[in-house]
C-alpha cells in the first residue's frame, strides 16, 4: 500500500511504499449473559471507508449447540479465523466424541490468536453461550488473544458508543438506589436492539440490520430487526 | 495525540421543556497524570448563558476571558443581555478568526433566550463551524461515549428534574468510560427563572 | 514659527466654541429641507429635491437611502458627504451582522454612524461633515427617528425638520402632531410641512418620501408621491 507522507513543506509530498495487509470493515458486536441464557447481538453491515460493502452479511457464526461466535474487524481475517476455528472444533469432536463447551472454546481461540501474535488476525472477538455449569457466559478479546469472562460487552467499531450505556442499565453503574432485578430473555432482547438503534444513528459503520441470538438449554433462537440503513 | 486530548474534558449539553442543562466533568490532567479534580470548564456569559469549552486548558481559559470581556462590552453598549443565538455568532467568528492557528477548544453553548426563554443549545469545531441542534450536543474527549448515552437516554420536553437525571447519568457513565475525563462532575440546570448549580460525585480513578 | 504647527481645522476659539462645526451647522441650516415624523406603525422621511435649472435629470438624483432592510436616512446639507456617511453606515450595518448574525439595531447605527461624525470633528486633516443625517428605522416593534448633527451629537424625534426653514418647519409641527397619528396621516403631514416655504408648484418631481414600518424601509415611487399630493389638493 501507498502512503502519501505530506510534511508540508514540501512541493511533492514523500511516497513512502510499505506493507499494510489490512482493512477495517467495521461492525458490532454486543453479548450480555444472563442467568441461563446469553444474548448476542452484531449488525450486517460490511463497510470500507465512506463504501457499504454489503448489507446483509453475518458476523455471528454457530460454533457448537450453546455456543457462538461473533467477530468484527477485518474481514479477510474474520473468514480464516472461523475457517481455522471450525477445522479444530470438528477435529476435537472427532477426538472427543463431543462439542466442545464455552469454557474450552474460548481458550482454544485465545492460543489460536496469541498464536498469531506478531502478525495478528485484525478481529475482535466475542463468544457468547451456556457454560458448564449451564449458565450464561460471555468472553471477550483482544486481537491478540488477552481474554476475560464477562456478563456484558460491546465490540466493534460502535464499542465506545454502546459500552458506557451496557454499564448504566445492566451493571447499574452511577445508579445509587438501583434494585437489580435478575434479567430476562425479552428484556435483554428489546434492550439490545435499542442500543443498536441508537449506535447506528452516530456509527457510519454500523446499521442496516441487527441479528440478535437468545442462546439457552433449549438451543439457539435468531431474530433480525432493520436498522437505518444509511 | 491530538492536543485537544493533552487535559482531557467532556460536556454535554441538554434540551428540555422550557428549559436547557449542561454539564461538564472536572478532571485537569497532563495526559494519563491528573493535576486537579476540579477544574472549571463551564463559564457564565449572561444571566441564562453558559458556555462550555472542552479543550486545551490554556486556551479553555485564554478563550473564556475573551469572551466575557467582549459580552461584557456587548452588554454595556446595547443595555442588553446577549442572546444565546448572536453569542454562538461571535463565538464562531472568533474562532474563524483564529483559523490557521486556532484555539484548541470546542465550545458548547447552553442558554435561554433573554426575551422570549426559548431554550437553545449549539456547539462548535475549533476554527468555529456552528451547530445547533434541537435535543442534545455533546464535546470532548468522551464524546463518542456521550453520544450513546444521550442517544438512548435523551427524550424530548423533560421537566427540569428528569433533564438533571438524564445529563447526570449520560456524563457519570460517559466518563467513566474516558481515561481523560471524569473525576466528579458539576452540572447547570437553566430554567426562566431559576439556575441551578448541581456537583456531581464520581469514580476517582 | 506657527506654520511649523498644524493645527487641526477643529481647534477650540478663545471662546470655548468649535467654530468649525458652527459653519457646518450653519450649512446644514442652509441646506435643502428634510422631514421625519415618526407614527405608531412607522415612520416617514421626506426631502425636498430641488434643481436649480430643469436641465438637470431629476430621475437621476436620490437624497435618501436605504441601509438596511429595517432602516433608511435623507440629510439636509451637503450631498457628497451624505454619500460617505451612506457607504460608511452601510459597512458598519454589514459587519455588525457579520459579527452577530443579526440585523443591527438602530440605536446601534446611529450610535456608529454618530461616532464616525464625532471622529471628523477632532481629526487632522480633515473637515466636519455637512450634513445632519435623519435617520428612520424600525426593530423589535419599534419606530426610530433620529437626527445626527456634525458635532456627533445624535437624538431622537418624534417629529423633526431640518434644512432650511426648519424654524418654520418644526413650528408646524409642533401644531400638527399627536401621539396616535397613523402612518397615512403622517405622510400628509410631513408632505404639508415641506410645502411651508416652498418655493414654486410642488411635484412628485422635487420631493422624495420614504416609510419605514415593520416589512422594512422603502421610497415611495413617483405615482404614490402624486396620489398623496392629488389628496392633499
Amino acid at each position: 500500500m501507498a502512503v502519501l507522507v505530506d510534511e508540508g513543506y514540501q512541493t511533492h509530498p514523500t511516497v513512502q511504499h510499505r506493507f499494510f495487509p489490512y482493512a477495517q470493515n467495521g461492525g458490532t458486536v454486543v453479548a450480555v449473559a444472563g442467568e441461563d441464557f446469553s444474548v448476542v447481538g452484531c449488525d450486517t453491515r460490511l463497510s470500507e471507508g465512506y463504501s457499504i460493502l454489503s448489507r446483509d452479511v453475518s458476523k455471528v457464526r454457530k460454533m457448537t449447540k450453546s455456543g457462538l461466535l461473533g467477530c468484527v474487524g477485518f474481514h479477510g481475517d474474520v473468514l480464516t479465523l472461523t475457517k481455522m476455528l471450525d477445522a479444530k472444533m470438528k477435529q476435537y469432536k472427532h477426538t472427543h466424541g463431543k462439542d466442545m463447551s464455552c469454557e474450552a472454546m474460548a481458550q482454544m481461540l485465545s492460543s489460536t490468536l496469541y498464536y498469531r501474535r506478531f502478525f495478528p488476525y485484525w478481529v475482535y472477538n466475542m463468544v457468547a453461550g451456556i457454560d458448564n455449569n449451564g449458565k450464561g457466559c460471555v468472553f471477550s478479546y483482544d486481537p491478540v488473544g488477552s481474554y476475560e469472562r464477562e456478563t456484558y460487552r460491546a465490540c466493534g467499531s460502535a464499542s465506545a458508543i454502546i459500552q458506557p450505556l451496557l454499564d448504566n442499565q445492566l451493571g447499574y453503574k452511577n445508579q445509587s438506589n438501583a434494585n437489580p432485578a435478575p434479567l430476562t430473555r425479552d428484556r435483554v432482547r428489546t434492550m439490545v436492539r435499542d442500543i443498536f438503534a441508537a449506535a447506528s444513528e452516530r456509527d457510519i459503520y454500523t446499521g442496516d440490520e441487527v441479528e440478535i441470538s437468545v442462546i439457552d438449554a433449549n438451543g439457539i433462537d435468531t431474530q433480525r430487526f432493520p436498522l437505518r440503513s444509511d | 495525540m491530538s492536543i485537544l486530548e493533552y487535559n482531557g474534558a467532556s460536556i454535554v449539553a441538554m434540551k428540555g421543556k422550557n428549559c436547557v442543562a449542561i454539564a461538564a466533568d472536572k478532571r485537569l490532567g497532563i495526559r494519563f497524570q491528573t493535576v486537579s479534580c476540579d477544574f472549571q470548564k463551564i463559564f457564565p456569559m449572561g444571566k441564562k448563558l453558559f458556555i462550555g469549552l472542552p479543550g486545551l486548558a490554556t486556551d479553555v481559559q485564554t478563550f473564556a476571558n475573551e469572551l466575557k470581556f467582549h459580552t461584557n462590552l456587548y452588554n454595556l453598549s446595547e443595555s442588553r443581555e446577549i442572546s444565546p443565538k448572536v453569542f454562538l455568532s461571535m463565538v464562531s467568528n472568533f474562532l474563524y478568526q483564529r483559523r490557521f492557528g486556532p484555539y484548541f477548544i470546542e465550545p458548547v453553548i447552553a442558554g435561554l433566550d433573554p426575551k422570549t426563554d426559548e431554550p437553545f443549545i449549539a456547539s462548535t469545531d475549533l476554527i468555529g463551524c456552528p451547530m445547533v441542534t434541537d435535543d442534545f450536543v455533546v464535546a470532548g474527549t468522551c464524546l463518542e461515549q456521550l453520544y450513546g448515552m444521550c442517544e438512548t437516554l435523551y427524550k424530548p420536553d423533560m421537566q427540569p428534574d428528569e433533564l438533571f437525571e438524564c445529563i447526570s447519568q449520560s456524563l457519570l457513565n460517559a466518563q467513566d468510560r474516558d481515561a481523560y475525563s471524569g473525576w466528579g462532575g458539576v452540572v447547570y440546570v437553566i430554567e426562566p427563572n431559576k439556575i441551578t448549580k448541581r456537583e456531581l460525585k464520581a469514580r476517582m480513578d | 514659527m506657527s506654520e511649523r504647527y498644524s493645527f487641526s481645522l477643529t481647534t477650540f476659539s478663545p471662546s470655548g466654541k468649535l467654530v468649525q462645526i458652527e459653519y457646518a451647522i450653519a450649512a446644514v441650516a442652509a441646506g435643502a429641507p428634510s422631514i421625519g415624523i415618526k407614527s405608531k406603525t412607522g415612520v416617514v422621511l421626506a426631502a425636498e429635491k430641488k434643481t436649480k435649472s430643469i436641465l438637470y435629470d431629476d430621475t437621476t438624483i436620490t437624497k435618501m437611502e436605504m441601509i438596511t432592510k429595517h432602516c433608511g436616512m435623507t440629510y439636509s446639507g451637503m450631498g457628497p458627504d451624505f454619500r460617505l456617511l451612506v457607504r460608511n453606515a452601510r459597512k458598519i450595518a454589514q459587519q455588525y451582522f457579520m459579527k452577530y448574525n443579526e440585523e443591527i439595531p438602530v440605536s446601534q447605527l446611529v450610535q456608529r454612524v454618530a461616532n464616525v461624525m464625532q471622529e471628523y470633528t477632532h481629526s487632522g486633516g480633515v473637515r466636519p461633515f455637512g450634513v445632519s443625517l435623519l435617520v428612520a428605522g424600525f426593530d423589535q416593534e419599534t419606530p426610530y427617528l433620529v437626527q445626527c448633527d456634525p458635532s456627533g451629537a445624535y437624538f431622537a424625534w418624534k417629529a423633526t425638520a431640518m434644512g432650511k426653514n426648519h424654524v418654520n418647519g418644526k413650528t408646524f409641527l409642533e401644531k400638527r402632531y399627536n401621539a396616535d397619528l397613523e402612518l397615512e396621516d403622517a405622510v400628509h403631514t410631513a408632505i404639508l410641512t415641506l410645502k411651508e416655504g416652498f418655493e414654486g408648484q410642488m411635484t412628485e418631481d422635487n420631493i422624495e418620501i420614504g416609510i419605514c414600518t415593520g416589512d422594512g424601509f422603502r421610497k415611495l415611487n413617483r405615482t404614490e408621491i402624486k396620489d398623496y399630493l392629488a389628496a392633499l389638493n
